[in-house]
Protein backbone atom coordinates (compact mmCIF):
# COMPACT_ATOMS: atom_id res chain seq x y z
CA UNK A 1 0.00 0.00 0.00
CA UNK A 2 1.22 3.46 -1.23
CA UNK A 3 1.31 5.51 1.59
CA UNK A 4 -1.39 7.94 0.26
CA UNK A 5 -3.93 5.49 0.54
CA UNK A 6 -2.83 4.64 4.00
CA UNK A 7 -3.65 8.02 5.07
CA UNK A 8 -6.96 8.12 3.31
CA UNK A 9 -7.54 4.87 4.84
CA UNK A 10 -6.58 5.66 8.49
CA UNK A 11 -8.26 9.20 7.95
CA UNK A 12 -11.34 6.99 7.29
CA UNK A 13 -11.60 6.38 11.26
CA UNK A 14 -11.02 8.85 14.01
CA UNK A 15 -12.88 8.47 16.74
CA UNK A 16 -12.87 11.11 19.18
CA UNK A 17 -10.19 10.27 22.10
CA UNK A 18 -11.46 12.01 25.32
CA UNK A 19 -9.00 13.97 27.25
CA UNK A 20 -8.91 11.06 30.24
CA UNK A 21 -8.90 8.33 27.79
CA UNK A 22 -5.13 6.76 28.71
CA UNK A 23 -6.23 7.01 32.71
CA UNK A 24 -9.43 5.06 31.67
CA UNK A 25 -7.91 2.37 29.76
CA UNK A 26 -5.50 1.38 31.65
CA UNK A 27 -8.46 1.74 34.61
CA UNK A 28 -10.41 -0.36 32.58
CA UNK A 29 -7.66 -2.93 31.74
CA UNK A 30 -6.95 -3.24 35.73
CA UNK A 31 -10.97 -3.64 36.95
CA UNK A 32 -11.46 -6.07 34.21
CA UNK A 33 -8.74 -8.28 35.40
CA UNK A 34 -9.05 -7.84 38.92
CA UNK A 35 -12.88 -9.21 37.98
CA UNK A 36 -11.77 -12.53 37.08
CA UNK A 37 -9.50 -12.23 39.83
CA UNK A 38 -12.18 -12.00 42.78
CA UNK A 39 -13.63 -14.41 40.68
CA UNK A 40 -11.35 -16.72 41.40
CA UNK A 41 -10.61 -15.98 45.06
CA UNK A 42 -14.18 -16.47 45.64
CA UNK A 43 -14.63 -19.98 43.56
CA UNK A 44 -11.32 -20.95 44.22
CA UNK A 45 -10.21 -20.13 47.70
CA UNK A 46 -13.88 -18.75 49.06
CA UNK A 47 -14.31 -15.56 51.20
CA UNK A 48 -13.03 -15.76 54.64
CA UNK A 49 -15.74 -16.89 56.49
CA UNK A 50 -15.15 -14.20 59.61
CA UNK A 51 -14.61 -11.31 56.72
CA UNK A 52 -17.70 -9.04 58.11
CA UNK A 53 -16.11 -8.98 61.50
CA UNK A 54 -12.38 -8.91 60.41
CA UNK A 55 -13.50 -5.66 58.53
CA UNK A 56 -14.09 -3.80 61.87
CA UNK A 57 -10.42 -5.00 62.76
CA UNK A 58 -6.98 -3.29 62.27
CA UNK A 59 -5.24 -5.83 61.53
CA UNK A 60 -7.75 -6.22 57.78
CA UNK A 61 -7.55 -2.38 57.24
CA UNK A 62 -3.65 -2.51 57.76
CA UNK A 63 -3.44 -5.26 54.94
CA UNK A 64 -5.71 -3.44 52.54
CA UNK A 65 -3.80 -0.17 53.27
CA UNK A 66 -0.78 -1.60 52.30
CA UNK A 67 -1.26 -3.20 49.38
CA UNK A 68 -3.82 -0.55 48.32
CA UNK A 69 -1.63 2.19 48.85
CA UNK A 70 1.16 0.14 46.59
CA UNK A 71 -1.38 -1.00 43.53
CA UNK A 72 -2.02 2.72 43.36
CA UNK A 73 1.30 4.34 43.34
CA UNK A 74 2.06 1.41 40.82
CA UNK A 75 -0.73 2.56 38.43
CA UNK A 76 1.31 5.97 38.68
CA UNK A 77 3.95 4.38 37.16
CA UNK A 78 1.61 2.69 34.57
CA UNK A 79 0.87 5.98 33.49
CA UNK A 80 3.69 7.51 32.61
CA UNK A 81 4.95 4.13 31.33
CA UNK A 82 2.42 3.78 29.10
CA UNK A 83 3.34 7.29 27.42
CA UNK A 84 6.30 7.21 24.79
CA UNK A 85 8.54 9.79 26.55
CA UNK A 86 8.09 9.10 30.01
CA UNK A 87 7.76 11.98 32.61
CA UNK A 88 10.20 11.43 35.24
CA UNK A 89 9.42 8.66 37.41
CA UNK A 90 11.21 9.81 40.82
CA UNK A 91 7.57 9.27 42.54
CA UNK A 92 8.02 5.79 42.88
CA UNK A 93 10.40 6.12 45.48
CA UNK A 94 6.87 7.30 47.78
CA UNK A 95 6.08 3.35 47.12
CA UNK A 96 8.54 3.55 49.93
CA UNK A 97 6.37 4.62 52.62
CA UNK A 98 3.67 2.24 53.11
CA UNK A 99 6.62 -0.24 53.26
CA UNK A 100 8.47 1.35 55.63
CA UNK A 101 5.10 2.29 57.55
CA UNK A 102 4.24 -1.21 57.77
CA UNK A 103 7.70 -2.14 58.73
CA UNK A 104 7.24 0.09 61.81
CA UNK A 105 4.24 -2.05 62.59
CA UNK A 106 6.18 -4.94 62.45
CA UNK A 107 8.77 -3.61 64.95
CA UNK A 108 5.60 -3.02 67.58
CA UNK A 109 4.23 -6.05 66.57
CA UNK A 110 7.52 -8.10 67.58
CA UNK A 111 7.87 -5.40 70.79
CA UNK A 112 4.57 -7.03 72.33
CA UNK A 113 5.57 -10.29 71.61
CA UNK A 114 7.69 -12.86 73.42
CA UNK A 115 10.34 -13.88 71.31
CA UNK A 116 9.26 -17.60 71.49
CA UNK A 117 6.46 -16.50 69.27
CA UNK A 118 8.02 -14.80 66.46
CA UNK A 119 8.00 -17.38 64.22
CA UNK A 120 4.76 -18.61 64.63
CA UNK A 121 3.78 -15.05 63.91
CA UNK A 122 6.02 -14.26 61.12
CA UNK A 123 5.23 -17.72 59.00
CA UNK A 124 1.55 -17.45 59.98
CA UNK A 125 -0.71 -20.19 58.64
CA UNK A 126 -0.04 -19.75 54.81
CA UNK A 127 3.29 -18.53 54.52
CA UNK A 128 4.24 -21.08 51.77
CA UNK A 129 1.12 -20.80 49.30
CA UNK A 130 0.76 -16.99 49.92
CA UNK A 131 3.57 -15.01 47.18
CA UNK A 132 2.19 -18.03 44.69
CA UNK A 133 -1.03 -17.59 45.00
CA UNK A 134 -0.46 -13.67 45.29
CA UNK A 135 1.51 -14.29 41.67
CA UNK A 136 -1.02 -16.34 40.57
CA UNK A 137 -4.34 -14.46 41.18
CA UNK A 138 -2.00 -11.04 39.87
CA UNK A 139 -1.97 -13.31 36.45
CA UNK A 140 -5.66 -11.83 35.24
CA UNK A 141 -4.82 -8.45 35.79
CA UNK A 142 -1.44 -8.10 34.08
CA UNK A 143 -3.60 -9.44 31.22
CA UNK A 144 -5.74 -6.56 31.01
CA UNK A 145 -2.78 -4.07 31.42
CA UNK A 146 -1.54 -5.75 28.53
CA UNK A 147 -4.82 -5.21 26.77
CA UNK A 148 -4.43 -1.56 28.23
CA UNK A 149 -1.00 -1.04 26.38
CA UNK A 150 -2.28 -2.27 23.29
CA UNK A 151 -3.84 1.40 22.14
CA UNK A 152 -0.73 3.04 24.33
CA UNK A 153 3.08 3.14 23.80
CA UNK A 154 5.57 2.14 25.95
CA UNK A 155 8.97 2.19 24.73
CA UNK A 156 10.41 1.17 27.68
CA UNK A 157 9.06 -2.46 27.44
CA UNK A 158 10.96 -3.72 30.14
CA UNK A 159 10.24 -1.02 32.83
CA UNK A 160 6.95 -0.96 32.11
CA UNK A 161 6.24 -4.77 32.29
CA UNK A 162 8.05 -4.64 35.54
CA UNK A 163 5.55 -1.79 36.88
CA UNK A 164 2.54 -3.61 35.30
CA UNK A 165 3.40 -6.49 37.32
CA UNK A 166 3.88 -4.44 40.48
CA UNK A 167 0.62 -2.88 40.11
CA UNK A 168 -0.88 -6.44 39.21
CA UNK A 169 0.62 -8.18 42.01
CA UNK A 170 -0.46 -5.00 44.92
CA UNK A 171 -4.53 -5.09 43.24
CA UNK A 172 -4.50 -9.02 43.23
CA UNK A 173 -3.08 -9.04 47.00
CA UNK A 174 -5.73 -6.66 47.92
CA UNK A 175 -8.22 -9.18 46.37
CA UNK A 176 -6.70 -12.36 48.03
CA UNK A 177 -7.04 -10.04 51.75
CA UNK A 178 -10.48 -10.92 51.22
CA UNK A 179 -9.42 -14.59 51.55
CA UNK A 180 -6.24 -14.69 53.84
CA UNK A 181 -7.05 -14.56 57.27
CA UNK A 182 -3.21 -13.96 58.49
CA UNK A 183 -3.19 -10.71 61.01
CA UNK A 184 0.67 -9.95 61.38
CA UNK A 185 2.43 -7.15 59.73
CA UNK A 186 5.77 -9.48 59.91
CA UNK A 187 4.00 -12.31 57.56
CA UNK A 188 2.28 -9.43 55.18
CA UNK A 189 5.08 -7.38 55.25
CA UNK A 190 6.99 -10.69 53.93
CA UNK A 191 5.13 -12.68 52.10
CA UNK A 192 2.56 -10.70 50.88
CA UNK A 193 5.57 -8.22 49.48
CA UNK A 194 7.34 -11.17 47.76
CA UNK A 195 4.60 -12.02 45.89
CA UNK A 196 4.11 -8.68 44.68
CA UNK A 197 7.63 -8.87 43.75
CA UNK A 198 7.41 -11.83 41.92
CA UNK A 199 4.81 -10.41 39.67
CA UNK A 200 6.79 -7.49 38.96
CA UNK A 201 9.98 -9.69 38.37
CA UNK A 202 7.54 -11.37 36.41
CA UNK A 203 6.24 -8.57 34.55
CA UNK A 204 9.93 -7.31 33.73
CA UNK A 205 10.99 -10.98 31.79
CA UNK A 206 7.60 -10.84 30.34
CA UNK A 207 7.39 -7.21 29.23
CA UNK A 208 10.22 -6.70 25.99
CA UNK A 209 8.42 -9.69 24.73
CA UNK A 210 5.01 -9.21 25.08
CA UNK A 211 4.89 -5.11 25.19
CA UNK A 212 6.74 -4.91 21.69
CA UNK A 213 4.55 -3.43 19.51
CA UNK B 1 9.05 26.00 5.11
CA UNK B 2 8.51 23.19 7.63
CA UNK B 3 5.00 23.17 9.73
CA UNK B 4 5.94 23.58 13.60
CA UNK B 5 5.10 22.30 16.21
CA UNK B 6 2.18 24.83 16.81
CA UNK B 7 0.22 23.61 13.65
CA UNK B 8 0.72 19.73 14.52
CA UNK B 9 -0.46 20.12 17.50
CA UNK B 10 -3.98 21.91 16.78
CA UNK B 11 -4.27 19.35 14.21
CA UNK B 12 -3.37 16.49 16.73
CA UNK B 13 -6.12 17.49 19.02
CA UNK B 14 -8.56 18.42 16.60
CA UNK B 15 -8.17 14.96 15.63
CA UNK B 16 -8.49 13.53 19.36
CA UNK B 17 -11.89 15.65 19.04
CA UNK B 18 -12.89 13.19 16.51
CA UNK B 19 -11.99 16.22 13.62
CA UNK B 20 -10.82 13.97 10.65
CA UNK B 21 -9.57 16.20 8.45
CA UNK B 22 -7.92 17.70 11.20
CA UNK B 23 -6.18 14.09 11.48
CA UNK B 24 -5.93 13.70 7.76
CA UNK B 25 -3.92 16.78 7.52
CA UNK B 26 -1.53 16.21 10.46
CA UNK B 27 -0.89 12.60 9.28
CA UNK B 28 -0.13 13.93 5.69
CA UNK B 29 2.11 16.77 7.03
CA UNK B 30 3.88 14.35 9.00
CA UNK B 31 5.28 12.50 6.19
CA UNK B 32 8.24 14.58 4.68
CA UNK B 33 9.39 15.05 8.65
CA UNK B 34 9.00 11.46 9.25
CA UNK B 35 11.10 10.49 6.17
CA UNK B 36 14.03 13.17 6.40
CA UNK B 37 13.89 11.48 10.15
CA UNK B 38 14.44 7.95 9.03
CA UNK B 39 16.50 9.03 5.81
CA UNK B 40 19.00 10.82 7.80
CA UNK B 41 19.22 7.09 9.90
CA UNK B 42 19.40 4.48 7.38
CA UNK B 43 21.69 5.22 4.71
CA UNK B 44 20.36 3.50 1.43
CA UNK B 45 17.51 2.03 2.62
CA UNK B 46 14.66 3.67 0.41
CA UNK B 47 11.95 0.68 1.28
CA UNK B 48 12.60 0.62 4.63
CA UNK B 49 12.32 4.50 4.89
CA UNK B 50 8.95 4.27 3.70
CA UNK B 51 7.83 0.87 5.45
CA UNK B 52 9.10 2.87 8.86
CA UNK B 53 6.98 6.21 7.88
CA UNK B 54 4.02 4.20 7.30
CA UNK B 55 4.88 1.95 10.34
CA UNK B 56 5.15 5.29 12.17
CA UNK B 57 1.80 6.92 10.92
CA UNK B 58 -0.07 3.76 12.03
CA UNK B 59 1.38 3.77 15.20
CA UNK B 60 0.49 7.59 15.63
CA UNK B 61 -3.27 6.93 14.60
CA UNK B 62 -3.72 3.87 16.82
CA UNK B 63 -1.98 4.56 19.76
CA UNK B 64 -3.23 8.50 19.97
CA UNK B 65 -4.58 7.74 23.33
CA UNK B 66 -0.87 7.71 24.35
CA UNK B 67 -0.54 11.64 23.57
CA UNK B 68 -0.60 14.29 26.71
CA UNK B 69 -2.47 17.18 25.23
CA UNK B 70 -0.23 19.13 28.18
CA UNK B 71 2.79 18.18 26.33
CA UNK B 72 4.74 19.55 22.96
CA UNK B 73 3.53 17.00 19.80
CA UNK B 74 7.05 17.05 18.27
CA UNK B 75 8.49 15.05 21.23
CA UNK B 76 5.53 12.50 21.25
CA UNK B 77 6.01 12.15 17.56
CA UNK B 78 9.83 10.93 17.51
CA UNK B 79 9.36 9.24 20.53
CA UNK B 80 7.41 6.86 18.72
CA UNK B 81 9.86 7.46 15.68
CA UNK B 82 12.56 6.78 17.27
CA UNK B 83 10.69 3.54 19.22
CA UNK B 84 9.98 2.34 15.91
CA UNK B 85 13.04 2.43 14.13
CA UNK B 86 15.01 0.65 17.44
CA UNK B 87 12.20 -1.99 16.68
CA UNK B 88 13.30 -2.12 12.77
CA UNK B 89 16.68 -2.85 13.97
CA UNK B 90 15.74 -5.36 16.28
CA UNK B 91 13.66 -7.20 13.80
CA UNK B 92 16.28 -6.80 10.89
CA UNK B 93 18.79 -8.41 13.57
CA UNK B 94 20.91 -5.43 11.70
CA UNK B 95 24.04 -4.57 13.71
CA UNK B 96 24.74 -0.82 13.91
CA UNK B 97 28.52 0.70 14.18
CA UNK B 98 28.96 2.22 17.45
CA UNK B 99 29.50 5.51 16.05
CA UNK B 100 26.41 5.50 14.35
CA UNK B 101 24.26 4.99 17.49
CA UNK B 102 25.01 8.67 18.71
CA UNK B 103 23.33 9.68 15.30
CA UNK B 104 20.00 7.12 15.64
CA UNK B 105 19.80 8.29 18.94
CA UNK B 106 19.73 12.21 18.42
CA UNK B 107 17.09 14.05 20.26
CA UNK B 108 14.75 15.63 17.97
CA UNK B 109 12.35 18.25 18.69
CA UNK B 110 12.04 16.99 22.37
CA UNK B 111 10.34 19.14 24.70
CA UNK B 112 13.40 20.96 25.87
CA UNK B 113 13.79 21.58 22.21
CA UNK B 114 10.92 22.78 21.52
CA UNK B 115 11.47 25.97 24.16
CA UNK B 116 14.97 26.34 23.29
CA UNK B 117 13.65 27.09 19.82
CA UNK B 118 11.86 30.36 21.70
CA UNK B 119 14.84 31.15 23.15
CA UNK B 120 17.23 30.68 20.18
CA UNK B 121 14.85 32.62 17.42
CA UNK B 122 14.80 35.24 20.12
CA UNK B 123 18.94 35.62 19.81
CA UNK B 124 19.30 35.09 16.57
CA UNK B 125 17.13 38.09 15.57
CA UNK B 126 20.08 40.23 16.48
CA UNK B 127 22.59 38.59 13.93
CA UNK B 128 22.97 39.73 10.41
CA UNK B 129 19.86 37.84 7.98
CA UNK B 130 22.77 35.80 6.62
CA UNK B 131 24.61 34.50 9.52
CA UNK B 132 21.15 33.29 11.86
CA UNK B 133 20.14 31.56 8.12
CA UNK B 134 23.07 30.12 7.93
CA UNK B 135 23.22 28.99 11.70
CA UNK B 136 19.70 28.11 11.07
CA UNK B 137 20.34 25.69 8.45
CA UNK B 138 23.34 23.82 9.52
CA UNK B 139 22.70 23.73 13.24
CA UNK B 140 18.42 23.86 13.70
CA UNK B 141 17.17 21.87 10.80
CA UNK B 142 20.89 19.82 10.31
CA UNK B 143 21.18 21.11 6.24
CA UNK B 144 25.03 19.78 4.88
CA UNK B 145 27.22 22.99 4.67
CA UNK B 146 26.80 22.41 0.94
CA UNK B 147 22.66 22.19 1.26
CA UNK B 148 23.10 25.17 3.08
CA UNK B 149 24.95 26.86 0.81
CA UNK B 150 23.21 25.89 -2.37
CA UNK B 151 19.87 26.83 -0.95
CA UNK B 152 21.29 30.58 0.11
CA UNK B 153 23.18 30.84 -3.25
CA UNK B 154 26.58 31.24 -1.58
CA UNK B 155 29.70 29.54 -1.43
CA UNK B 156 30.34 26.87 1.22
CA UNK B 157 33.60 28.87 2.38
CA UNK B 158 30.50 32.18 2.85
CA UNK B 159 27.96 29.33 4.96
CA UNK B 160 30.97 28.56 7.24
CA UNK B 161 32.66 31.61 8.03
CA UNK B 162 28.72 32.57 8.75
CA UNK B 163 28.25 30.01 10.78
CA UNK B 164 31.64 30.82 12.79
CA UNK B 165 31.09 34.22 13.00
CA UNK B 166 27.12 33.91 14.16
CA UNK B 167 27.92 31.75 16.90
CA UNK B 168 30.90 33.61 18.13
CA UNK B 169 28.54 36.58 18.46
CA UNK B 170 25.64 34.75 20.30
CA UNK B 171 28.31 33.14 22.84
CA UNK B 172 29.50 36.47 23.41
CA UNK B 173 26.10 38.27 24.11
CA UNK B 174 25.35 35.07 25.78
CA UNK B 175 28.09 35.47 27.87
CA UNK B 176 26.51 39.48 28.13
CA UNK B 177 29.23 41.35 26.15
CA UNK B 178 27.99 43.79 23.70
CA UNK B 179 29.70 42.66 20.55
Amino acid sequence: MNTEQLIRSLSGNVPRVPRRALGRRIGLGILGGAAVTAVLVAAGLGIRPDLHSAMHGFSFWMKWIYTGSLGAGAMFGVVRLARPAPTSLKGLWLLLVPVLLLAGIGIGELADTPSRDWLAMWLGQSWKVCPWLVLTLAAPIFVGLLWSFRRLAPTRLRAAGAIAGLAAGAWAATIYCLHCPEVSALFVLTWYSLGILLAAGAGALLGPRLLRW
Amino acid sequence: MQIGEAQLKTWMTSGLDGDAAAHEALLRALVPLLRSFFGRRLRDAGDDVEDLVQETLIAVHTRRASYDRDRPFTAWLYAIARYRMIDHFRRRKVSVPIEDVEAILITEGFEDAASAKLDVDDLLTGLSPKQAQAIRDTHIEGLSVAEAAARASIGESDVKVSVHRGLKALAARIRGEQP
